[in-house]
């Protein structure tokens, strides 16, 4: 069984279409990136598979549940930490990571147990006592992340998660991404190029919509022809007509 | 749990907020002491009692409520501009999680304000030659019910309906409103004639009537205002809570 399965899952917006009959298929443990310019349709499909909107037409699965008919049982299996940093800023960081816990519904001691552990994880013992709105960036997104792993899910959606951080602050980040690889499947949007090369097993490239190219950084850089995934990425979707449809043929 | 858990976070971020010290209790009890003043320096000839404590304490309560009402509003659009409550909805919560969230902390909030109002008046009451009825006002507590109810329900309305700019200024004409056609600044019955019908369509004057009369222990008319209040309570909570869960879907359309 894959963690997630699309099958030609499209979403329209009137007479927009943010995601066009796209099969993707992600294994468990694996951290999965989608790269793609603004509009390629990446948040909208991590949309639809963490339930957070319908899909037009197609279906997609977490761990075999659909997110359309079941999406109570996916709400248990996913976590997201979206591109903003969706934190209850009045509340300290131990507020937050309490509150989460009651929302799914732990019992004090379990509560106590997964606190203690994503405060070890993540280094926050400094801050554990500092309300939301006092942190910086980098800690905001910690925190962030941290929430998002409250519920144990089985899949991560990382939106954007180093947006706007310094280098530090997003190293810092990539360190706690890659402390999580292999204990569960991540699905990591960037507009960083390295960090999808850093961090990611395979990476699909969107544009408009649909996938355009899928596979790991060697295959990609096979099929474009260039080496480095930014080149690779800017040939995929930026080359000659004919280089990008031979791209794309031998690729789906 | 769930609903425990977004209330006690609602509750948290409206305490924390120093704003909500200010309206919610600052505000009308400046209003009760500076009424009370302006009470003193009419002239007893003038049969004037509006503002004499037992009529200023159940419409300075009312009018500290509006506040409660611009709190639920400001706190659910500002969840709502920001990626949380969007956050929230891919977690096991449902609507009905939310809807008492938001309205189980507040209400709370509410009665505190309400009891915390009656005590400054108790103390204003001393510097009168009002004396007024600790079962009266415990009455009036429980009569405000509804009017909590609804407040709140307003704020949850508009606060999902109208976005984190536009929210507040609605809440202040209805504070407005409320004020005025409910009769904390001036005698509606006084007046007559259409502005008296209006104050009487609304739920406002009636919030206040049933609250005054609870003070003072009479209970004519007081079933009737009670009745309409809380008859407009349950209209705006029904209401509140259908566009609630249709946002709800709509959002994650």
């Amino acid at each position: 069984m894959f963690s997630i399965e699309t099958r030609s899952l499209t979403k329209k917006y009137k007479d927009k279409t943010a995601v066009n009959s796209i099969d993707l298929t992600v294994n468990e443990g694996e951290l999965f990136a989608l790269l793609g310019v603004n509009g390629a349709g990446k948040t909208t499909t991590i949309r639809m598979l963490s339930c957070l909107c319908k899909p037009t037409s197609g279906e997609c699965f977490i761990m075999g549940k659909n997110c359309l008919t079941e999406a109570d049982e996916v709400k248990k299996l996913v976590g997201i930490s979206t591109q903003d940093t969706a934190v209850a800023e009045n509340l300290t960081v131990l507020e937050n990571m309490k509150m989460f816990c009651g929302i799914y519904g732990y019992s004090p001691e379990k509560a106590a147990e997964i606190i203690d552990k994503m405060i070890s994880l993540f280094n926050m013992e400094e801050v554990k006592n500092q309300r939301a709105k006092t942190l910086s960036g980098g800690w905001k997104r910690k925190l962030s992340i941290t929430l998002a792993l409250i519920g144990e899910p089985k899949v991560l959606f990382l939106d954007e998660p180093t947006l706007g951080l310094d280098v530090l602050a997003r190293r810092e980040l990539w360190k706690v991404v890659r402390s999580l690889k292999g204990k569960i499947t991540m699905i990591l949007t960037t507009h960083y190029m390295d960090e999808a090369e850093q961090l990611a097993d395979r990476i699909a490239i969107m544009a408009n919509g649909e996938v355009k190219a899928l596979g790991t950084l060697e295959e990609l850089e096979t099929l474009s022809g260039e080496k480095g995934l930014e080149n690779a990425f800017i040939k995929i979707l930026g080359g000659g007509a004919d280089e990008k449809e031979s791209v794309l043929n031998k690729n789906i | 749990m769930k609903k425990k858990a977004f209330s006690i976070r609602i509750f948290k971020e409206i305490i924390r907020d120093p704003l909500s010290f200010i309206f919610c209790l600052g505000f009308p009890l400046v209003m009760l002491v500076v009424m009370t003043l302006v009470n003193d320096s009419i002239p007893k000839e003038t049969g004037m009692t509006i503002f004499r404590i037992d009529n200023l304490a159940g419409g300075i309560a009312v009018f500290g409520l509006t506040f409660i009402m611009l709190f639920v509003c400001l706190t659910a659009a500002k969840d709502r501009s920001g990626a949380f409550l969007v956050r929230l909805y891919a977690t096991p919560m449902r609507s009905g999680d939310f809807i008492v969230g938001y309205t189980a902390p507040t209400f709370l909030l509410a009665v505190i304000q309400t009891v915390i109002t009656f005590a400054a008046s108790v103390v204003v009451s001393l510097f009168t030659e009002v004396e007024l009825d600790f079962v009266g006002l415990a009455l009036a507590a429980i009569t405000l019910f509804p009017t909590i109810i609804m407040f709140i329900s307003f704020g949850l309305l508009f606060g999902t309906v109208f976005s984190e700019k536009a929210a507040p200024g609605l809440c202040s004409i209805i504070i407005s409103l409320a004020s005025f056609l409910g009769g904390v600044w001036f005698d509606a019955e006084t007046t007559g004639g259409v502005l008296l019908k209006i104050c009487k369509i609304l739920p406002f004057y009636h919030s206040v009537k049933a609250a005054r009369l609870a003070i003072t222990l009479n209970f004519e008319g007081y079933g009737l205002h009670l009745l309409i209040t809380a008859v407009w309570a349950a209209v705006f909570t029904i209401a509140a809570v259908f566009v609630f869960k249709a946002r709800m879907r709509a959002d994650i359309l």
